[in-house]
């Protein structure tokens, strides 16, 4: 439990440093790093001080439930991955699945958080989210189903050894890129932030004050963490690596893709959602089913 | 103060702007205030600032969202200029309390919040009664006065009707008001709107909130005045082409925002404040980096598309301007111009008319300003009756851009998603408050304000913001 939570904070902070960051260099200000680390912090403080905000007659449960949803799923994920040689909080064995099947419960976490406020501009973000969600469910599967295949187990741990001569992202090029569109889509990040968008006002935390917004923004960074978790073990040969221990592997690993995510976030402008999904399913998914075919191949 | 309110106090200021009129160029240079940081939603804000002139329309939704804000929270009036009669009509005393602080004056905003976090300031209370605006018991099987389970306004609130989609299905309709505090829009701007889940049916053009009424002060200062004063004044040409250049950055730093690039955009919108002949390089570093950029061009190609005819089906003539360069057309009023004669000067075009066509216009139009400013020397522009301004051509006698602009909406927007139609309406480069200056059919008087008469204070709706000429 420790290690989940301790990666999930430790994680959302690393996201937030690094944000602040990529913002400052994109902005083209000067870094000050006492600032930028300090600030996620006092922003948090700041949140927890502000007042609840309610709507007329929102669905006060599910409101409260969407966070937790969504948390609970990155948690669930990021229990299943191995932090090195038996370092795991449940090495399950079909791990790989279950971070399938959580990432498409935090599908559920989005609407209901865009639904419970019971007004307008939430709503259409919960509904931009589930109309986009197909999209990434699908080559997010298929990768995943392909990294699975030179491992002949679902189990993250079995996927980590199984990359012990060659790492995933050198066996299946195509399997990294797509897993991370994938994952930029499922944390409404960046480019693929339809849920919460400036043009929807905030979208589906636009009603949202205070300890609310908090635990939300927490929530969206722990599946990014957890996307880039499973990533760092699935492709990138999680805690195998020379001289330094597993854990200390996982966290640079993880790291990295952070910092893909963040500055992807930064230079890429957000997408058409229409144009989105065309190319999701003419263009990723068949991609991802090439990814899988050419896997199978080789494993044979 | 304990650990968590010393924290809390140091953070950047949340804020949400209320651009009041005269104050859009004030209400985006926060952005760029160290130490502050503009949200896009009331419930994400600690400060409300209302930037420049409240007008009566826009009063009853300042209100709205000043009591959307979680506490703690405090109000903030900045006035454009000190001379003025900031607020003739009294309208601030709606507001539970307001604290004066100059533009741009970080350290006075920070003292604010800082108060407002250890307790020493006291949060404000609601402005307005928490109430229903209308009851939920109206007519009909369901007491929500439609028919069957659909349509109807329980508690005031339009209720969706069906209508038929684009695939010939019969799909809930959300009839919406969008604006005047919309982010995604430019201040000011009311969309009625009628939105099948993401997908925009019909758009229309709400009640100006910038529309002066019989005895109200003249509106601005516009973001445009550099240009409206060069119909009167002798203006020297690099002035002009200079504002022209940080007229266009300061569009691209919002386009970039709200393509979801704002630290980017903070970097443009950085050098278009401090705009100098110097900055040649920069600006075409920055336009060649921008028109180079594939996600951009993924985001806005095909985007709001003005053909077949749309430029010339409006009732106000849109002249000249980006938007119709952008599609193609060459006309500019620089071409006829006496001070730009012999400066080389040639009208920059774009084909293609869709969001992406103008924004790669602007850059090259910023650009070429640099390059007409560096150019032109000491030449000054005697007073002329016609001039081309940066969303096109100003006349003395004549409505301004932003009115033929606003009219192009409803047929650009019908059937598009909302992001689209985000990016379309920001595509066009239009200012609310500037198309409210045109239906008076003068040329603005830059002085010359009349006290309107002192409304009373209170909580009542001071601001009927469904009244005006429309």
């Amino acid at each position: 439990m420790l290690l989940v939570g301790a990666t999930l904070g430790l994680g959302a902070y690393a996201v937030a440093v690094l944000d602040g960051v990529g913002a400052r260099v994109a902005a083209g200000g000067r870094l000050r790093l006492m600032d930028i680390a300090a600030g996620p912090l006092r922003r948090a403080a700041l949140l927890a001080r502000t007042s609840r905000s309610t709507t007329e007659r929102p669905d006060l449960q599910a409101w409260a439930l969407a966070p937790a949803i969504v948390a609970g799923m990155a948690a669930a994920a990021v229990a299943a991955v191995p932090f090195g040689p038996g370092i795991a909080v449940a090495d399950v064995d079909d791990g790989i699945v279950l971070f399938g099947a959580a990432m498409a419960v935090v599908m559920v976490g989005v609407y209901l958080h865009g639904w419970s406020a019971n007004s307008p501009m939430p709503l259409v973000g919960g509904y931009r989210f589930i109309a986009l969600a197909l999209s990434y469910e699908m080559p997010l599967a298929l990768v995943l189903i392909a990294a699975a295949l030179p491992a002949e187990s679902l189990a993250v741990g079995a996927i980590v050894e199984s990359q012990h001569d060659l790492w995933n992202v050198v066996r299946q090029p195509l399997g990294l890129p797509l897993y991370l569109v994938a994952g930029t889509g499922l944390a409404f990040w960046g480019p693929l932030n339809g849920a919460d968008g400036p043009d929807l006002a905030g979208g589906t935390s636009a009603e949202v004050s205070g300890p609310a917004l908090l635990a939300w923004e927490l929530a969206r960074r722990f599946v990014l963490v957890a996307v880039a978790v499973v990533g760092a073990a699935v492709f990138l040969g999680g805690w195998q690596g020379p001289i330094l221990p597993g854990p200390a592997w996982m966290a640079l690993k993880t790291l990295a893709l952070l910092a893909v995510l963040v500055w992807a976030g930064h230079r890429l402008a957000r997408v058409r959602l229409e144009r989105f999904v065309v190319v999701a399913w003419a263009v990723l998914i068949p991609l991802a089913l090439v990814d899988v075919f050419v896997s199978g191949a080789l494993a044979l | 103060m304990g650990v968590i309110a010393r924290l809390a106090s140091g953070a950047d200021v949340p804020v949400f702007p209320v651009v009041a009129a005269g104050g859009r160029l004030a209400a985006e240079a926060l952005r760029l205030l160290p130490g502050v940081r503009v949200e896009d939603t009331p419930r994400a804000a600690t400060v409300l600032v209302v930037v420049g002139r409240l007008t009566r329309a826009l009063l009853h939704p300042a209100l709205v969202v000043h009591d959307q804000l979680p506490q703690p929270r405090a109000t903030v009036w900045m006035p454009i200029g000190v001379d003025e009669a900031g607020d003739p009509e009294g309208l601030l005393s709606a507001f539970p309390s307001v604290t004066t602080v100059g533009a741009g004056d970080t350290a006075g905003l920070r003292t604010v919040f800082a108060d407002l976090v250890s307790g020493v300031r006291a949060s404000d209370s609601p402005a307005l009664p928490d109430m229903e605006p209308a009851h939920w018991r109206g007519v009909g099987p369901y007491g929500h006065g439609g028919a069957g389970m659909t349509g109807g306004v329980p508690f005031g609130r339009p209720l969706p009707a069906r209508a038929p989609d684009p695939d010939g299905l019969e799909l809930d309709q959300l009839p919406l008001q969008l604006g005047p505090l919309h982010p995604g829009l430019p201040p000011g701007l009311v969309l009625h709107v009628g939105l099948q889940g993401d997908v925009v049916r019909h758009a229309e053009v709400g009640a100006n909130p910038y529309q002066s009424w019989p005895g109200d002060p003249a509106p601005g200062p516009l973001d445009t005045a550099t240009f409206v004063d060069a119909l009167r004044l002798p203006t020297p040409v690099a002035d002009l082409e200079l504002a022209r250049a940080r007229h266009h950055l300061r569009w691209v730093a919002q386009a970039l925002r709200l393509h979801g690039l704002e630290a980017l955009g903070l970097r443009v919108a950085a050098l278009g404040g401090s705009l100098s002949p110097t900055d040649r390089c920069t600006v075409q570093a920055v336009t060649r980096r921008l028109a180079g950029s594939r996600s951009l061009a993924w985001a806005t190609a095909g985007v709001g598309v003005t053909d077949g005819g749309l430029l010339d089906g409006i009732e106000t003539r849109l002249e000249t301007g980006p938007v119709r360069r952008a599609a193609g057309d060459t006309g500019d009023a620089r071409s006829d111009d006496p001070a730009y004669q012999g400066l080389g000067f040639e009208p920059v075009v774009h084909q293609g008319a869709d969001a992406w066509a103008r924004l790669r216009q602007r850059l090259a139009e910023a650009t070429q300003a640099m390059d007409l400013a560096e150019r032109a020397g000491m030449r000054v522009r005697d007073p002329g009756p016609a001039l081309e301004g940066p969303r096109g051509t100003i006349r003395l006698d004549a409505a301004m851009p932003s009115t033929a602009l606003c009219e192009l909406l409803p047929a650009l927007l019908a059937g598009s998603e909302w992001g689209d139609a985000v990016t379309t309406v920001a595509s066009l480069d239009l200012d609310v408050e500037e198309a409210a200056l045109a239906r008076s059919g003068s040329a603005p008087a830059s002085g010359g304000r009349i006290a309107g008469t002192p409304t009373g204070s209170g909580h009542q709706n001071g601001g009927r913001p469904g009244a005006g000429a429309r």
